[in-house]
């Protein structure tokens, strides 16, 4: 087995004019859960479905499972399983008919575990699918690929219908299948949700990765907020290297600090005699922001008009 | 608070809603009315022609689409009107109040808008009020409007006064019944199903009847199609026809208030019960599943064809009594038979070919709804490729509109046996039926072509299928050059039993089916999926 489950390298998509994928890279390795972050419209869904040979890649390289999503598709699918943003179902077909027969085109499901996440999820098999809110089909296709015995699960935004306690079950599911060791590729907006199970983050903006790896590189990478109460005048902070927005307020100070930078600040900080100091890693949603900080304050500026996405 | 409270509101917040829905139906209809009259003059502009005109509507296709027949002995402006005018206005009529109806009662309950409402200071029954005053008023608009028109053409104004009432309550009776169908399912689409099925089973009713005798039998009264024409207007005008709607209205109305009593918001009378929890052994590949998802449409289309088949069928010695009366008409409605009978047959065998051709058409067509709705990217992100799920999809098609050709075939050659009390008939319209089956392929494979190789062509199809059902089914009323006539796809193949099998033409059809089918194919496997 390879040890890359997903290699994307360089691909363009086009449609029509549009440029939806601009040189993407995206890699997850076998066996970790990989986070593909990026607002509406950024190329999430382009990507996977160039993954599952749906769309063509206009250039570029795709591998998934030592495989060419566009060629071998069929032999492919056998090995993934697949939960779409937007799960539509057969109207007439009741949940656990759709399951079934998912799992069949599949090539199997294991039924002891449908009956477990039937349960846990707690979902109706017996309704017509035309009666399921969003949430309720979102269900039957995690449900459906959950208890396949695919090695690979790609999901793309698979919470978005989900109410907070089903957004936990479906947590523990996902780290479940990563402790049977199978891989995950999971798409989302949700920023929680990616740091609390992702190994590794790609963060996609416009079509184009900006930065991956992970969690613990990409903190690295940026800034932790400082917050202290210190004795001595905080104007000694200013100017030491790679101290930003640095506030006052009596004898707190707060301020950021680039994470390289973080050991002159905390000597100067010493120097201040320090009473209490919490220092917070930046989140996920910060990452975030830096790369789309831009398009919110564009938002802001025109009030609430269209986004750049 | 009343029942009622509240109504007024709603009536005018449903028209100020539908305002440009309304009006373009309105326009479309009047429209239709005003533009058909310059028309009729300018084609039969001599007694002759008007009377050569008449002598058609008096055959089965004219009774089909015209009705029964009052006036064709002095075939002037009002009478042509009648005759050639109302079907298709009732039949408009009919699909605009379902579709009004259902939209403003079942389908609101279904998309929890009608909870919104009805939380306020609201009566229970005002919505469904709401729904059929307005269905009234805007059928009793067109009417109004229709009369003013006629008028307007100089014809007698008692009379235009029973058309246009007669159109405007045949559309509230629609309306009616299109009430009493969404109190008794829960979703809005099957209501409006059912209310296409009954009034469809209504429109036969009078095509039977006008048909078996002239000026109709007892079946035409049931069909609220033919109480308009029964007036005799423009003709010999009596009123009391009319009071059939009225009557009809009243119960339908208080049949819709009386179920709407005894449910909840929402619920059905008929409630949709739990279906299976797992899938049945038989359901586990595509083609599984292709013909699940169209075996209510195959079977409605089938049992249709069958029925119609049926009833066609028994006609069969009577055509020739009528036929023989005025061999003219005979050579016109079917040149190349020897016999009228054989000729008739024939010539309904075509609408046989027709209904399987829309079939394999529409059939083919659902790969694309599968696609645009999302369900072909789950299905085929699954162990399946695409050209076995295309394939199935074609296959299913290619089977079902084989069934109801050979079902249409079966009705129409056991009936023509009874009637004319030779066995041999079952078979010989089987025959006749199967040696016209290529065309319906050719449909699919088209309809497969356009969906795997270039989907925004569509329209296309419907285009070629639009213009076949027309030029076949009123070429010769029209009077249409022999070269536009052999354009349409019901012309492609010799019909059976009137003509002689030829094998050739039917061996290219087959080898066109295949080749296009192969092209689609290629075509759907080379090509992005639609993302939604």
């Amino acid at each position: 087995m390879p040890s890359t489950a997903i290699e994307v390298r360089g691909v363009d998509k086009y449609f029509g004019r549009f440029q939806a994928l601009d040189k993407l890279d995206l890699t997850v390795h076998t066996g970790e859960v990989a986070g593909f972050l990026g607002p509406n419209g950024s190329g999430k869904s382009t990507t996977i479905r160039v993954l599952l040979g749906l769309l063509r890649a206009d250039a570029g390289s795709v591998g998934l499972l030592g495989g060419d999503p566009w060629r071998d598709a069929v032999t492919l699918h056998r090995r993934l399983a697949y939960v779409p943003g937007d799960v539509t179902l057969w109207p007439n077909l009741t949940g656990g008919q759709a399951i079934d027969l998912l799992g069949r085109l599949r090539g199997g499901l294991d039924p002891a575990r449908k009956k477990d996440l039937l349960a846990r999820f707690e979902l109706d098999p017996t309704k017509k699918a035309r009666t399921y809110s969003k949430g309720n089909r979102q269900k039957v296709a995690l449900v459906a690929a959950l208890s396949s015995e695919a090695e690979l699960l790609i999901l793309d935004e698979p919470t978005s219908g989900l109410d907070p306690l089903m957004e936990s079950v479906f947590t523990e599911c996902v780290l479940e299948a990563k402790a049977q060791g199978r891989t995950v590729l999971l798409s989302s907006h949700i920023l929680s949700e990616v740091e609390k199970l992702c190994d590794t983050v790609t963060i996609i903006r416009k079509g184009r990765s900006v930065e991956s790896g992970t969690l613990d590189d990409l903190r690295h990478l940026t800034r932790s907020t400082v917050r202290a109460t210190i004795d001595g005048d905080a104007g000694a902070l200013e100017g030491v290297e790679g101290v930003h927005n640095l506030r006052t307020d009596g004898d707190t100070v707060t301020f950021d600090v680039d994470n390289i930078h973080m050991d002159a600040a905390m000597r100067t900080l010493t120097g201040l005699g320090i009473r209490s100091l919490v220092s917070n890693p930046p989140s996920l949603e910060e990452l975030f922001m830096r790369h789309y900080g831009d398009e919110l304050a564009a938002l802001n500026g025109h009030g609430n008009g269209s986004t750049a996405a | 608070m009343s029942a009622f409270t509240g109504t007024g509101t709603l009536v005018r917040f449903v028209l100020r809603r539908d305002r440009i829905r309304l009006t373009v139906w309105v326009l479309a209809l009047v429209g239709t009315v005003v533009a058909t009259i310059p028309a009729l003059n300018d084609m039969f502009s001599t007694d002759a022609q008007r009377q050569a005109r008449a002598a058609l509507m008096d055959t089965p296709t004219g009774i089909v689409f015209g009705g029964p027949g009052y006036g064709l002995d002095d075939y002037q402006l009002g009478p042509m009107i009648v005759n050639e005018l109302t079907m298709s206005m009732l039949i408009a009529l009919a699909v605009m109040s379902i579709l009004h109806v259902v939209r403003h009662t079942r389908a609101e309950e279904e998309s929890g808008r009608a909870e919104l409402l009805r939380a306020n200071v609201l009566g229970a029954s005002a919505q469904m009020t709401a729904a059929l005053v307005t269905v009234s008023l805007v059928n009793l608009l067109i009417g109004g409007l229709t009369t003013l028109v006629l008028v307007g053409n100089g014809l007698d104004a008692a009379d235009s006064v029973a058309y246009g009432l007669g159109l405007a309550l045949a559309g509230v009776s629609f309306g009616a019944i299109a009430a009493v169908c969404a109190q008794i399912v829960e979703h809005g689409r099957s209501a409006a199903g059912l209310a296409f099925l009954s009034i469809g089973a209504l429109f036969m009713f009078r095509v039977v009847g006008d048909m078996a005798e002239d000026g109709g039998n007892a079946l035409s009264w049931l069909s609220p199609f033919a109480w308009g024409q029964q007036t005799r207007v423009f003709d010999d005008l009596r009123w009391w026809p009319l009071t059939l709607y009225a009557a009809l209205i009243v119960v339908l109305f208080a049949l819709t208030y009386a179920l709407a009593r005894r449910r909840d918001l929402g619920a059905g009378l008929v409630a949709s019960r739990p279906g299976p929890a797992g899938a049945g052994r038989l359901l586990g590949n595509t083609f599984a599943l292709h013909l699940h998802q169209q075996r209510g449409a195959v079977l409605a289309w089938t049992a249709a064809t069958f029925l119609f088949a049926l009833s066609f069928g028994s006609l069969a010695t009577e055509v020739e009594g009528m036929l023989e009366e005025n061999p003219d008409l005979m050579a016109m409605v079917s040149d190349a038979a020897e016999d009228a009978t054989e000729g008739f047959l024939g010539v309904m065998g075509g609408y046989v070919l027709m209904a399987a051709s829309a079939y394999a058409a529409v059939s083919v067509l659902r790969t694309r709804t599968e696609e645009t709705s999302g369900r072909a990217e789950l299905t085929l992100s699954t162990a399946v490729g695409r050209v076995r799920w295309f394939g199935n999809a074609l296959l299913v098609s290619v089977l079902s509109s084989a069934l109801i050709v050979v079902m249409g075939g079966l009705g129409m050659g056991l009936s023509a046996s009874a009637a004319l009390g030779d066995s041999s008939w079952t078979w010989t319209m089987i025959g006749a039926a199967l040696a016209q089956l290529p065309v319906a392929l050719l449909f699919a494979a088209l309809t497969a072509l356009l969906v795997g190789a270039a989907p925004r062509l569509i329209p296309l199809v419907w285009a070629w299928l639009g213009y076949s059902l027309l030029a076949s089914m009123f070429g010769d009323l029209l009077g249409l050059d022999e070269w536009l006539l052999n354009l349409s796809a019901f012309e492609l193949l010799p019909k059976l039993p009137s003509e002689e099998f030829d094998a050739v033409p039917v061996a290219i059809a087959l080898g066109a089916v295949l080749a296009v089918s192969a092209v689609a194919l290629a075509g759907f496997r080379r090509r992005d999926l639609a993302t939604v």
